[in-house]
């Protein structure tokens, strides 16, 4: 029975959602946001991260240009806030393009085929 | 005061990173861990239950700390696997085999006893097998770090030929000339001689051979020559193939060590002659047996392991 082999199911759904999270990411700091605010974002748009692969991630996002950070020491403790770059503006949109092409491509495989019953 | 939990996290966190990044990632780390604290107990959660969560939740420190320094975590990854699996494959292959010859080959040219020499040889080529390996791997993982390029890329041109297992014709009448030869050259040196010293025709084999061991021996060179036969007709190597090729190789040799060992393989007046009349002192002698002793031991061994490749070469086809 297929949904009893719940590990190769687990691991396909990992795979599928990997590279969302970086997309994710950089749409949420369009507006500025710290590590554990984001994580708590994620979470409530339903995509649940976790924390020790959110934190590296936002740090490397900074160290390729598409994100920026700045030290807000005005609140009771001192956070980094992060927010997408104009690099990384252009690269949100991007990725989410491919997204919807993906969503697209993929929907159509159940569907009938127009050019295929024409022919 | 002992350090709290949460410092102990980060400190073993940040201790392998970059010493320029640490105070950035202490301080957002810190800032994370009590937020996340902090959420949990104004839901009404103990602040240490609360700790140790948030910090079970992060995970191994190392990991997290991979992560932020964009390392590794295995110690080969796929982009040089493949190149490390056949260099070390190849070296294995060589290494150690001239290890042991080697060091065998000087132990006897040095006198010692067979115990020694075998032990000695096989000690030394264990010895370079575990050093290949180790630096082998040791330059892979350095180049897996440094994200260097072993620049190997495959194309169609690396597919393997199909391998001939010398089955053919050509390899028959290869096999039956040698053979052929071989008889002949006894048969030479029985009757006349096959070394021409000053105008007087010497036998190279013992004259003691005859009749007993000389017919020995052509009765395994007409063994090889029905093995080769057969080998030509069934068109592929086998194990009752290998089996009778092994036993053929091994009585071969035994027959050349046992009568060598006991002064019998080679005529005394040949041996006289090579030391008065070429001047080669008992020292050279010795030499120059163990040179013959190891050739015919290399022999042997190499057509064993020959046939037995073959062999399994034949039987994935």
């Amino acid at each position: 029975m297929v949904w009893g082999m719940s590990d190769a199911v687990d691991t396909h759904l990992q795979e599928l959602r990997r590279g969302t999270v970086v997309l994710a990411c950089l749409q949420l700091l369009r507006e500025p946001g710290y590590g554990y605010a984001l994580l708590e974002r994620l979470d409530s748009h339903g995509l649940p991260t976790d924390a020790n692969t959110l934190y590296p991630l936002l740090r490397r996002l900074e160290k390729q240009g598409f994100l920026t950070s700045e030290w807000n020491t005005e609140e009771s403790r001192p956070r980094k806030f992060y927010s997408t770059s104009a690099d990384g503006i252009r690269l949100a949109e991007t990725l989410q393009q491919e997204w919807r092409a993906l969503t697209e491509s993929l929907s159509s495989l159940t569907e009938p085929d127009p050019a295929h019953e024409e022919s | 005061m002992s350090a709290t939990l949460t410092e102990r996290y980060i400190s073993a966190t940040i201790r392998s990173l970059p010493a320029e990044s640490q105070e950035d990632v202490r301080a957002e780390l810190a800032a994370s861990i009590a937020d996340a604290v902090e959420a949990r107990t104004e839901q009404g959660e103990d602040p240490e239950a609360a700790e140790r969560e948030v910090l079970t939740g992060l995970g191994d420190p190392a990991v997290l700390a991979a992560g932020y320094a964009d390392r590794p975590l295995h110690l080969l990854g796929p982009r040089h696997y493949l190149t490390w699996r056949r260099l070390l494959i190849l070296l294995l292959w060589i290494v150690p085999a001239c290890a042991f010859v080697g060091v065998g080959l000087s132990q006897a040219l040095i006198g010692a006893d067979g115990g020694t020499i075998i032990g000695q040889a096989i000690s030394t080529a264990l010895t370079a097998a575990v050093h290949v390996a180790f630096w082998t791997t040791l330059v892979f993982v350095i180049l897996e770090r440094t994200g260097a390029d072993t620049a190997e890329t495959w194309s169609v041109e690396d597919l393997p030929e199909p391998k001939e297992s010398g089955t053919g014709r050509a390899d028959l009448i290869a096999s039956l000339v040698f053979l052929g030869l071989v008889l002949a050259a006894l048969g030479w040196d029985r009757l006349i001689g096959l070394v021409r010293v000053e105008g007087d025709w010497l036998p190279v084999l013992h004259p003691g051979l005859w009749p007993l061991w000389t017919l020995l021996l052509v009765a395994i060179v007409l063994a090889e020559m029905v093995h080769a036969i057969v080998l030509h007709a069934r068109g592929r190597w086998n194990t009752g193939l290998a089996v009778a090729n092994t036993v053929l190789a091994l009585l071969f040799a035994g027959w050349a060590l046992a009568l060598f060992a006991n002064d019998l393989l080679l005529s005394p007046e040949l041996l006289e002659l090579a030391r008065t009349v070429g001047d080669i002192d008992a020292q050279s002698m010795h030499t120059l047996g163990v040179i013959l002793v190891v050739s015919i031991l290399a022999v042997a061994a190499w057509d064993v392991v020959d046939g037995w490749l073959k062999t399994l070469r034949d039987r994935r086809r």
